[in-house]
């Protein structure tokens, strides 16, 4: 009997995440070359970066793998800028 | 091939994204992940500088961050994203013990961030080309000192890379013995990480 050698999809999920990142990129680009503007287009584009912020710390710098404080030290550094970044859009919005 | 195999799945490698074990610290030498944190925290503080200063400049950031080039700004986030995505191949590549590959895939990332530093030359040469300077006015004081900075850590980024590249051509690394691989890796993804952020906020977000 022999024993069967892991399967894994043909894409890795690794590879997956980085075929994510460049959609949402050019989700990102396209809302500028359209001349959009305005708050809640700027909170969302600010969300789509910290989202891609979070994904690149997890699965290109291995994070997930990561137990304890380390595990969130780069999603509290995307938090931190990035909050304070969205209180002064905020604020620009509100005169 | 067994015949209860999917057409869409082989036997490959276990790649990192799917390891079970489950660390205490973050991959490479942990000073180097202190001096990133630091790296961090300096633009973060730069980001939120920008933001606010933008409060008392709305017209004019909005007005000056239309003359900027959106896509050689998406080219050069494709080009780090893709980048980061070989560096990490390569750290996979020397997990599995396969010197070579990794090698190949590091090259590879040092390539696309060249690609980076040609498109970003190029808009710099624009600009000063169009008189424009740090004094011009406080939107392209952000700009220019903000995307310059970055420009500066892409360079330490792949000087890093080219050093790692060339112990792992040596056979300096191995699947027991690839901190430095690691380490360069950790520091290429922060560059990338950064840009992640500044590509919205100067360029796209109004």
């Amino acid at each position: 009997m022999t024993t069967k050698p892991p399967t894994q999809p043909l894409i890795r999920p690794c590879t997956l995440v980085y075929l994510m990142l460049v959609t949402l990129t050019i989700v990102t680009w396209a809302t500028a070359r359209m001349g959009l503007s305005g708050l809640s287009l700027s909170l969302v584009v600010l969300g789509i970066a910290l989202f891609k912020g979070h994904l690149l710390a997890d699965w290109f710098m291995g994070l997930r793998f990561i137990t304890g404080w380390w595990r969130w030290v780069i999603a509290v550094w995307l938090l931190l800028p990035g909050g304070l970044i969205a209180l002064g859009f905020v604020l620009s919005y509100r005169g | 091939m067994n015949g209860s195999d999917s057409i869409a799945t082989r036997a490959i490698p276990e790649p990192v994204a799917t390891r079970d074990e489950v660390l205490r610290y973050p991959p490479g030498d942990l000073a180097l992940w202190i001096f990133i944190l630091a790296e961090l925290l300096v633009f973060g503080v730069f980001f939120a500088a920008y933001a606010f200063t933008r409060l008392n400049h709305v017209e004019l950031f909005n007005t000056y961050q239309a003359t900027l080039n959106r896509d050689a700004a998406l080219i050069n986030t494709l080009a780090l994203l893709t980048s980061s995505y070989f560096v990490m191949r390569g750290v996979v590549a020397i997990r599995e013990n396969d010197s070579r590959l990794c090698v190949r895939w590091l090259w590879a990332a040092i390539g696309m961030g060249a690609v980076f530093l040609v498109v970003k030359t190029v808009e710099y040469a624009h600009h000063f080309g169009e008189g424009i300077s740090l004094s011009t006015n406080t939107f392209y004081m952000f700009y220019l000192s903000l995307t310059f900075f970055h420009f500066m850590h892409v360079i330490l980024g792949m000087v890093i890379l080219v050093a790692v590249a060339l112990k792992a051509g040596r056979g300096g690394y191995s699947r027991t013995e690839h901190t430095g691989v690691e380490s360069g890796a950790s520091y290429w993804h922060m560059v990338d990480l950064v840009w992640l952020i500044l590509f919205p906020l100067v360029y796209v977000m109004r």
